[in-house]
């Protein structure tokens, strides 16, 4: 009986290799491939029916790209085996459901697709897709669900179009007309103020920067000019016309779309992404233009590659490279531009960054006579038209550029860059250009940027990162913590106590105020020699830093209790290091985990006056940010624990009730494997409570921000006005984009104080600048 | 044990960097790991004899997918014109910065 099992487990295996496989390079064609197969699975239909239908199925969602392939095969088999065919669709209709329900959007649009292409293989009939595509499409014409909603119901019924709508044409014309005219009319009533948050450029020159599904709509009406007729699909069907054509075909049951609930997250929309078309290409294959459909077949076909590699950056290079109708387009181009794309998505990139800029290397790496001129010519077109781009694409742009060149021995013709010399330093050129330097200089170090570097560039290259310690700088003597701070360094090496640095900082006058109480507050004297003395003597690394802070950390909570005192310790840290942007980052990251200072303090620091002259550089965002993600995490980690708990509960509530008979409740716990203790009611409780005050500490941090940005760009906006000057300075453009990126970067966490914000700060009264902000990140779960 | 020491493995978040230039800091390393994740500390190899760094590292993420990344995309690129090799280790324990002299 053993034998029996593994002999039939063999078969299977083989079954499903035979499957996997077919399309793959082979020695002989893939039709007679197919026809094969097909054989071969219909003698096994009867043993391994079920076995056969799972293999399909799943082949046919986990490999969209080779969706006419399979579809050809389950074409094959219904002409052979009716009812299998019958079995197939039910499975596969199955599946689409399932993947509706379960808010699996990708897997439902490849289902779609593969349903639709039965249509092409005589499986399904063309009436019976007609009518779901239909009922899909009155979906989006429901009243009270999201836009986002109906948005994907109408993409997904335009997608499939490239594969099925020269069938429907042919057999269906008129109900075909009459699903594009409701599309059309659903369109023509869409909002799309989300369109300007999620562009990369604001300009629309050379390239527009369309709506994703105006461009998808654009696509198919010219595909319906040209009579469904395209060129990117392939079509093993064809072939096998004379046989397809003679089998019976399956109506496809009604299919209603779920209704909406609250609880679904259907995908955000968005703004396709183009930097090249058959002008920047030398001679060769031709870039499809925007609007045929054959570049949205490549796109999306070369994002499915990623999506699917990404794990392995080596495949992932190889198989864009090796993608199939490489000599019919300019492939290095396509890839770029879908590699850019992917990156400078927004909100957020899919992926980590760094994902996209090691499958760069990777490509260069494998094909070194082209990718890299490609590359460069990407990078050329890309600063050429960073005057216009979103602020968030920007940092992005400086981080991928810098990284790149890390990787390539930092060689770039920057003689080609040098007229960003001539421009205000605010000027996005030069801009970029300083803040690639800075952030090559973290990946290296200074006396390498200097070296490559043309001398023209001087401007521009950073100052070598080093501590300012006043209380040893000349004139130090006349500074009034001097004694304080020679002393306290005595102390330190000679590994005092927390308690003994207190107490040589005692007697250290409170420079602000003349009462008494305030002294014990903030004494910023006190804080200024302990923080520069503190942190100079750890300067030498990261590590010596932290181990500093830890060490005395002691002192750090006692001196600063209040905000003003931790803005003060801020103050500080920039006084000493403001040389070396990456040390303030990782400083105030650390102080930010060991809680010597809140994340309000680092908001409320970054708007400080005393920042105005970093205001515009990155590196403050950098800090905003991983200020806003630590907050994030910490709410994020109390959500989790407190669902945690009370999951557990209601686990052993529910337990303890299948078994009131059975008097020992922890044995019952342990046989489920859940070897924790059941929470009390306390302790949820007490989550609750933390998760609230949490909650309360993220809301009152986003209020801070966004005041802040309210307050400083409505003065700027009011100044301009009565000084008669344009408002539209490089400054504002910096700024508004900040607050832009606040938005988008943590438009899940912001989403949940929407109205809060609506009613507190983001008020009618305000300049339509700023509300708009608003108003576009509102609209994108509208 | 070596049942042990793959169990270690299979959840670590610590990683070995090796072939790093002896004059690679701990500051090029915070730059490019952090790439891939909140980076908990990075520990410096350093020669017995001169305590003077020697080409590999520690880097100890918070989170073990943080790690997967970084052996994913950051493992055979290039930090200070070397290409770098990261390894899961079991965790750094004391003593083990030491490399040989």
């Amino acid at each position: 009986k053993r034998r029996r099992v593994s002999e039939n487990q063999e078969i299977e295996d083989r079954l499903e290799s035979l499957i996997l496989r077919v399309g793959e390079k082979s020695t002989s064609s893939l039709e007679s491939n197919l026809e094969g197969l097909s054989s071969v699975l219909e003698a096994d239909l009867g043993s391994f029916r079920g076995k056969i239908l799972r293999i399909l199925t799943d082949c046919a969602m986990k490999m969209p790209e080779k969706c006419t392939i399979y579809t050809t095969l389950v074409g094959l088999l219904n002409a052979k085996n009716y009812n299998f065919g019958g079995e197939f669709v039910e499975y596969m209709v199955r599946n689409f459901k399932e993947a509706l329900k379960g808010c699996k959007w990708n897997a439902a649009r490849y289902s779609l697709r593969f349903l639709a292409d039965l249509v092409n293989c005589h499986v399904i009939s063309a009436a019976s897709l007609l009518q779901l595509l239909d009922n899909m499409v009155d979906a989006a014409k429901e009243d009270g669900v999201p836009q986002v909603r109906k948005d994907w119901y109408v993409y997904a019924v335009l997608s499939t179009l490239p594969w099925v709508g020269r069938e429907l044409y042919e057999k269906k014309e008129q109900a075909l007309e009459h699903l594009l005219v409701s599309i059309e009319v659903f369109l023509g009533k869409r909002h799309k103020k989300h369109h300007a948050a999620l562009r990369v450029w604001t300009s629309d020159t050379p390239h527009p920067q369309e709506e994703y599904l105006d461009c998808l709509w654009a696509q198919i009406r010219k595909l319906r000019q040209d009579n469904w007729a395209e060129k990117h699909i392939p079509r093993p069907y064809l072939a096998f016309d004379s046989i397809l054509c003679e089998a019976l075909q399956h109506n496809l049951p009604t299919i209603l779309p779920p209704p909406h609930h609250a609880s679904y997250q259907y995908p955000m929309p968005s703004v396709v992404f183009r930097m090249f078309d058959y002008t920047d290409c030398p001679e060769g294959p031709i870039l499809p233009g925007a609007h045929s459909i054959e570049r949205f077949l490549i796109e999306e076909h070369l994002h499915q590659i990623v999506e699917m590699h990404q794990l392995e950056r080596k495949d992932c290079a190889a198989h864009l490279l090796n993608f199939p109708y490489k000599e019919k387009i300019p492939l290095d181009y396509s890839i770029v531009e879908i590699i850019f794309a992917e990156l400078f998505h927004m909100p957020n990139p899919r992926l980590l960054e760094i994902v996209y800029g090691s499958i760069l290397i990777e490509l260069c790496r494998l094909q070194p006579s082209t990718m890299p001129q490609v590359l460069a010519q990407a990078t050329e077109i890309l600063f050429l038209r960073i005057d216009t781009m979103n602020t968030t694409c920007f940092d992005r742009f400086v981080n991928w550029f810098s990284y790149h060149l890390s990787n390539f021995q930092f060689r770039w013709s920057w003689d080609d860059w040098e007229s960003c010399l001539q421009l205000d330093p605010e000027h996005p050129k030069p801009k970029f250009v300083r803040e690639v330097l800075l952030k090559c200089l973290r990946l290296s170090y200074h006396q390498r940027v200097k070296d490559m570097m043309p001398e023209s560039y001087e401007p521009l290259i950073p100052v070598k990162p080093e501590p300012q310690y006043k209380y040893t700088a000349e004139g130090a003597g006349s500074l009034p913590g001097t004694a304080a701070a020679h002393q306290l360094v005595v102390s330190i090496r000679q590994k005092c106590t927390p308690e003994e640095v207190l107490n040589v900082l005692k007697d250290l006058p409170n420079p602000s105020t003349d009462d008494d109480d305030a002294d014990s507050r903030c004494n910023p004297l006190k804080i200024d020699v302990f923080v520069q003395t503190l942190l100079n003597l750890g300067a030498k690394s990261f590590s010596h830093s932290f181990a500093a802070i830890s060490k005395f950390h002691y002192v750090f909570k006692i001196l600063a209790e209040s905000e003003e005192a931790q803005i003060c310790i801020l103050r500080n840290m920039f006084e000493l290091w403001q040389t070396h942007q990456q040390m303030m980052c990782v400083l105030v990251d650390k102080m930010l985990k060991t809680q010597i200072v809140e994340c309000s303090a680092v908001a409320n620091w970054i708007f400080s006056k005393e920042m105005t002259g970093e205001f515009t550089k990155l590196y403050l965002w950098e800090i905003l940010h991983l200020t806003i993600r630590k907050m994030n995490k910490h709410v994020s980690r109390l959500t989790r624990e407190l669902a945690d708990a009370s999951e557990r509960i209601r686990r052993a509530e529910s337990d303890s009730d299948e078994s009131d008979d059975d008097a020992d409740g922890s044995n019952n716990n342990s046989r489920k494997g859940d070897d924790r203790e059941k929470p009390s009611e306390e302790m949820v409780v007490r989550m609750e409570e933390r998760l609230e005050t949490a909650q309360a500490d993220q809301k009152t941090l986003f209020l801070i921000i966004f005041q802040r940005f309210i307050m400083i760009l409505s003065e700027h906006l009011v100044r301009s006005d009565t000084d008669g000057k344009d408002f539209n300075t490089h400054w504002y453009k910096w700024t508004i984009g900040r607050l832009q990126q606040v938005f988008l970067a943590h438009h899940e966490q912001v989403q949940k104080y929407s109205s809060t914000l609506e009613t507190l700060l983001f008020t009618q009264d305000l300049d339509p600048h700023i509300l708009d902000v608003f108003h576009q990140f509102t609209s994108l779960r509208a | 044990t070596r049942g042990e020491q793959e169990r270690l493995l299979l959840n670590s978040t610590t990683l070995y960097v090796g072939n790093l230039s002896f004059y690679t800091t701990e500051e090029q390393i915070y730059e490019l790991f952090a790439k891939c994740g909140d980076v908990k500390r990075v520990v410096m190899g350093l020669d017995k004899y001169k305590k003077t760094p020697c080409g590999f590292c520690f880097v100890e993420y918070y989170q073990r997918a943080d790690a997967e990344a970084c052996m994913r995309y950051i493992n055979g690129t290039r930090l200070d014109d070397r290409i770098i090799r990261t390894d899961w280790d079991a965790g750094f324990v004391e003593g083990r910065q030491y490399g040989r002299g």
